[in-house]
């Protein structure tokens, strides 16, 4: 009865969030774009401790509010799954909805605000009823609503040009998602009957209807090559939507892969093998075009692709141990997943809320016009510091406690038995390693740039820190990453499950006890004085911020290891006036990053649809005698096609 | 936790402490020697270290918290992944404590934080120390990564005490994978401590350094506490090496006799390994940094083939 009710409360006070703005907006007033955002943390802790409840006690919920017909209805349940990922929206939700409570205020737009607050709390409604969805009928049309909502998230400031764009490129994409999610929901229907979430035998049916399903999955998470929309969406989107969208709505797709995987089908090899190719595709080559990116947003945005590549290697891997029945290790694997999609949304999180107040306060997203922030705004910067460890998956926080769960079981692919598929899993163990280095650099290269050394533009010196509630949120959430870490074999043990992780506690305890030790030697031991002078500037009067290391310096050397990678297109042509080539004339030099998949997917599929809607288009000429025409090719058909039943 | 692991964790930090300075001196002696130096005394690490505690700390006025906590946030790392690796004594392993690639990250840890301390001051010496040291350890982390797998399927664990205690019983761990394990190792080794050919300890020029690049800025007892977590971490790697491969000595029961009998004998091995790298290191130029890819790869390919020979046979 309990958990009902609380379910019942958090949806009525996140309705209450989005009715109240939308009443009053007329009157462009913060205490109502406040009281909105209070709704949305309140929500958010009935939702949490609701899905606590059933975590714990792992009593599910079944609930059907609308039954036109016997097999069409709009039912909610709630098994641990879900409840796990009602726990990563609520948790993240209410952080964000701190930080946006003041963040709203600062952004132009009158009482467009109060929409923007409305909308946001829709998205996150619509997030939570996609996964309790109790059929595959309620779970699309919540999906379509979170599509929606997101596309008018990112359209905030639609007087952009530029914004206009990754509106429209955005919708694109989600709509495609929607299309191939609904085309895998209709196979579906075809093969079951129905709209439950039921399992089906191996067929023809259900491995076309899976391969639409992750397709739409896969678009919606960002999954190389479909990722393109989230570097143009997220810089486009206000600041605690990009937290949302990048945190939270990719799980939402992860959450639709894993729920069908594990409970519609009975997956094959193969498609184990296609997850975890698609998973390391992501996760190499999203980081390695994190590390070229100097929009700070879009950075993290790519960053985000990585983690979901992450993310997908776990539920590869998953599949592919549960096909050879080993069940241990496929546990293993999915529980690597799924924690390092609560991570991912809390690290992630934080440092799109973080980003957004550095942008906030240097009105900049180019993070080679940063620099010299730890001084000005030290808060700031030390949440940040944290995330970066976090997504870095340094010990002992949450990023490393989620990654090596999927090292482990990679370790542990040798109990496979089939010897060429062992070297398989080997070699893209080592690409995963290697993108966890380098999201390392990745993340060094960041905060160097954005925090350390001299302010390289004058907003940059001028940059103050943010106010109280903008760190309250990104605060919780550092506070998270490092207690999921700290605390995570003790977490397993609280849920009932046996994982061989190393105590992260005992190894925080060590650090903490070496650190103090050598901290006490040297006080005791070592000359305390201490000098403050200018660094050496090689011999110039006073060090220049045109001297420092910057960002496109930093991440060179990889740029030029991973050429092959880029694709940089270098064109140099020159004219010499002598034979020789000895007396230059004129020349022209010209380097260009290619978009490999815009150029080479996007646009040719982009083409082709539109020939053939041009094709398509003749048939509506606008003239009544042609329509006329169909209307009677088709009242003919039809009488052919029951004459022929009957 | 047991008394017998209280106790580990006291004498495996002391004896790593003690160690570390010395074997950093003796790979310089016999780099000196080849180069027909007498070379500096086999103490010179530990004047070093005592002379640099008792200077004064430098600040850049430019440098942030960041660079006060670097030092202290990288011996600490150093030294608790000391304790996962046994230098001459194996207890129980208690609460994962040992675990491999727990191992690799807390160096990674010690690394990262160096990294950023590197780009503190603002110096473009420290920013591009950095860079290099990111991109280095990006490229060789796969390798690593293999071979350290390599380790688990071998021994069939992830557990580095349960590793050394399986060589132990075995006496001689000469079997042919373990050979070319630790060639695979010992390039993991040069690599990680930015030796020849992939960084030079010895120079502070600009084209050359990467290590010493990033800690230019660092000065007094926090120089010195970065000069003492690079020495244990090349300690505590060649004790990976050392105790994997000839692992002869080593103790699995706490009494006093085993513990000097294994410390002497960790000495004389580890003196042996300092000076096959001095002359690894003497008979080689530093490579051009973007020849190192191509090392890196080789390393690789070297290292996936233990996997795939372990597979096959």
């Amino acid at each position: 009865m309990l958990k009902e009710a609380l379910f019942i409360i958090a949806l009525l006070v996140l309705v209450a969030g989005i009715l109240f703005p939308l009443a009053t907006a007329s009157r462009n007033q913060r205490i109502h774009r406040t009281i909105s955002h209070g709704c949305t943390v309140a929500g958010s802790a009935a939702l949490a401790l609701f899905a606590l409840l059933i975590l714990i006690t792992g009593e599910g919920l079944s609930l059907t509010v609308y039954q036109p017909i016997a097999e069409l209805s709009l039912s909610f349940s709630a098994d641990r799954l879900a409840a796990f990922f009602l726990l990563l929206i609520a948790l993240v939700s209410a952080c964000v909805a701190l930080y946006a409570a003041e963040y709203v205020e600062h952004l132009e737009g009158g009482s467009r605000r109060n929409l923007l607050c409305a909308c946001t709390n829709l998205f996150i409604l619509a997030m939570a009823l996609v996964v309790v969805s109790a059929n595959t009928f309620a779970f699309l049309v919540f999906w379509e609503l979170m599509a929606g909502c997101s596309f008018l998230l990112v359209m905030y400031d639609y007087a952009g040009p530029e914004i206009r764009k990754a509106g429209i490129f955005y919708f694109v994409m989600t709509q495609l998602s929607t299309l191939f999610v609904m085309l895998g929901i209709v196979l579906l229907y075809g093969q079951t009957g129905s709209f439950d979430f039921t399992h089906t035998g191996v067929s023809l049916l259900s491995t076309l209807a899976f391969i639409a399903l992750l397709l739409g999955f896969s678009i919606k998470a960002g999954v190389i090559p479909f990722h393109k929309w989230l570097p143009y969406a997220h810089p486009a989107t206000p600041t605690p939507l990009s937290a949302l969208m990048s945190g939270v709505m990719l799980k939402i797709a992860v959450y639709g892969l894993l729920r069908f995987l594990l409970d519609v089908f009975s997956p094959d090899l193969w498609w184990g093998v296609l997850i975890l190719v698609l998973g390391i595709v992501s996760a190499i080559l999203g980081i390695i075009y994190a590390l070229k990116e100097y929009d700070i947003k879009a950075m993290l945005a790519y960053s985000s692709i990585e983690n979901t590549g992450i993310i997908f290697t776990g539920i590869g891997l998953y599949v592919i141990f549960a096909s050879y029945g080993l069940t241990a290790l496929a546990d293993l694997s999915l529980l690597g997943a799924l924690f390092h999609a609560l991570n991912h949304a809390m690290f992630k999180s934080l440092l799109f809320l973080t980003a957004g107040s550095v942008v906030h306060a240097t009105h900049t997203r180019d993070i080679e016009r940063m620099g010299g922030l730890v001084h000005r705004m030290p808060y700031t910067s030390a949440l940040f510091f944290v995330g970066a460890l976090a997504i870095a998956a340094l010990p002992p926080l949450n990023g490393f406690a989620s990654e090596i769960l999927i090292f482990i079981s990679f370790f542990s692919s040798v109990a496979i038995a089939d010897p060429l598929f062992k070297v398989f899993l080997f070699l893209c163990l080592g690409l995963f390693a290697l993108t966890s280095a380098l999201s390392a650099a990745c993340f060094v290269k960041a905060f160097g740039s954005i925090f350390l050394a001299l302010p390289r533009s004058p907003e940059s010196s001028g940059a103050k820190e943010v106010p109280f509630l903008m760190l309250l949120g990104p605060g919780l959430l550092a506070a998270a990453c490092i207690l999921l870490g700290l605390f995570a074999a003790q977490l397993f043990l609280l849920a009932g499950l046996t994982v061989p992780i190393p105590d992260m506690f005992l190894v925080g305890l060590l650090l903490l006890a070496m650190g103090v030790l050598a901290y006490a030697v040297l006080f005791f031991t070592a000359s305390r004085e201490v000098r403050v002078t200018g660094t050496w500037g090689c011999g110039t009067p006073s060090l220049q911020p045109a001297m420092e290391y910057s960002g496109h310096g930093f991440s060179e050397p990889i740029e030029i290891i991973f050429s092959t990678v880029y694709r940089t297109e270098m064109k140099n042509e020159r004219k010499f006036y002598d034979a020789k080539n000895c007396i230059f004339a004129e020349g022209t030099a010209d380097i260009r990053l290619m978009k490999i998949f815009e150029e080479y997917l996007y646009l040719p599929v982009a083409r082709f649809s539109y020939q053939a809607a041009t094709l398509i288009s003749r048939f509506q000429n606008g003239c009544l005698d042609t329509y006329l025409l169909y209307v009677f090719c088709a009242v003919i058909a039809i009488i052919v096609y029951l004459g022929w039943l009957a | 936790m047991s008394l017998s692991f209280i106790f580990y964790l006291v004498i495996n930090t002391l004896v790593v402490l003690a160690i570390a300075p010395l074997f950093v001196s003796i790979i310089k002696k016999v780099k000196a020697w080849t180069q027909g130096r007498r070379g500096p005394s086999l103490f010179q690490t530990y004047f070093n270290l005592a002379k640099l505690v008792k200077k004064e700390t430098i600040y850049s006025a430019h440098s942030s918290w960041i660079m006060r906590i670097t030092p202290i946030v990288s011996i600490a790392a150093i030294l608790v992944a000391a304790l996962f690796v046994p230098l001459v004594f194996v207890p129980e392993p208690v609460g994962g404590i040992g675990n491999i690639i727990l191992l690799l990250y807390l160096l990674a840890l010690a690394k990262f934080f160096m990294a950023v301390a590197g780009l503190d001051a603002g110096s473009s010496f420290g920013g591009m120390g950095s860079s290099r040291e990111m991109s280095i350890s990006a490229i060789i982390e796969p390798t690593t990564i293999i071979v350290f797998a390599a380790l688990a399927f071998v021994f069939k664990t992830l557990n580095v005490f349960a590793m050394f205690t399986a060589s132990v019983a075995s006496g001689t761990a000469s079997t042919p994978t373990l050979i070319l394990l630790a060639i695979s190792l010992f390039i993991i080794l040069i690599v990680e401590t930015s030796r020849i050919p992939v960084d030079n300890p010895e120079t502070h020029l600009e084209l050359t350094m990467i290590h010493e690049g990033m800690i230019l800025e660092q000065s007094g007892p926090n120089l010195a506490l970065m000069e003492l977590s690079s020495a244990v971490k090349l300690t505590l790697l060649m004790a990976l090496l050392i105790n994997l491969i000839v692992p002869f000595g080593l103790s699995t029961t706490l009494t006093l006799g085993a513990l000097v009998v294994a410390i002497v004998l960790f000495v004389l091995k580890g003196t042996i390994l300092a000076g096959i790298i001095g002359l690894f290191e003497s008979s080689m130029a530093k490579m051009r940094f973007f020849r190192l890819p191509s090392l890196f790869i080789m390393a690789f390919f070297f290292s996936t083939l233990i996997i795939i020979i372990e597979v096959f046979i």
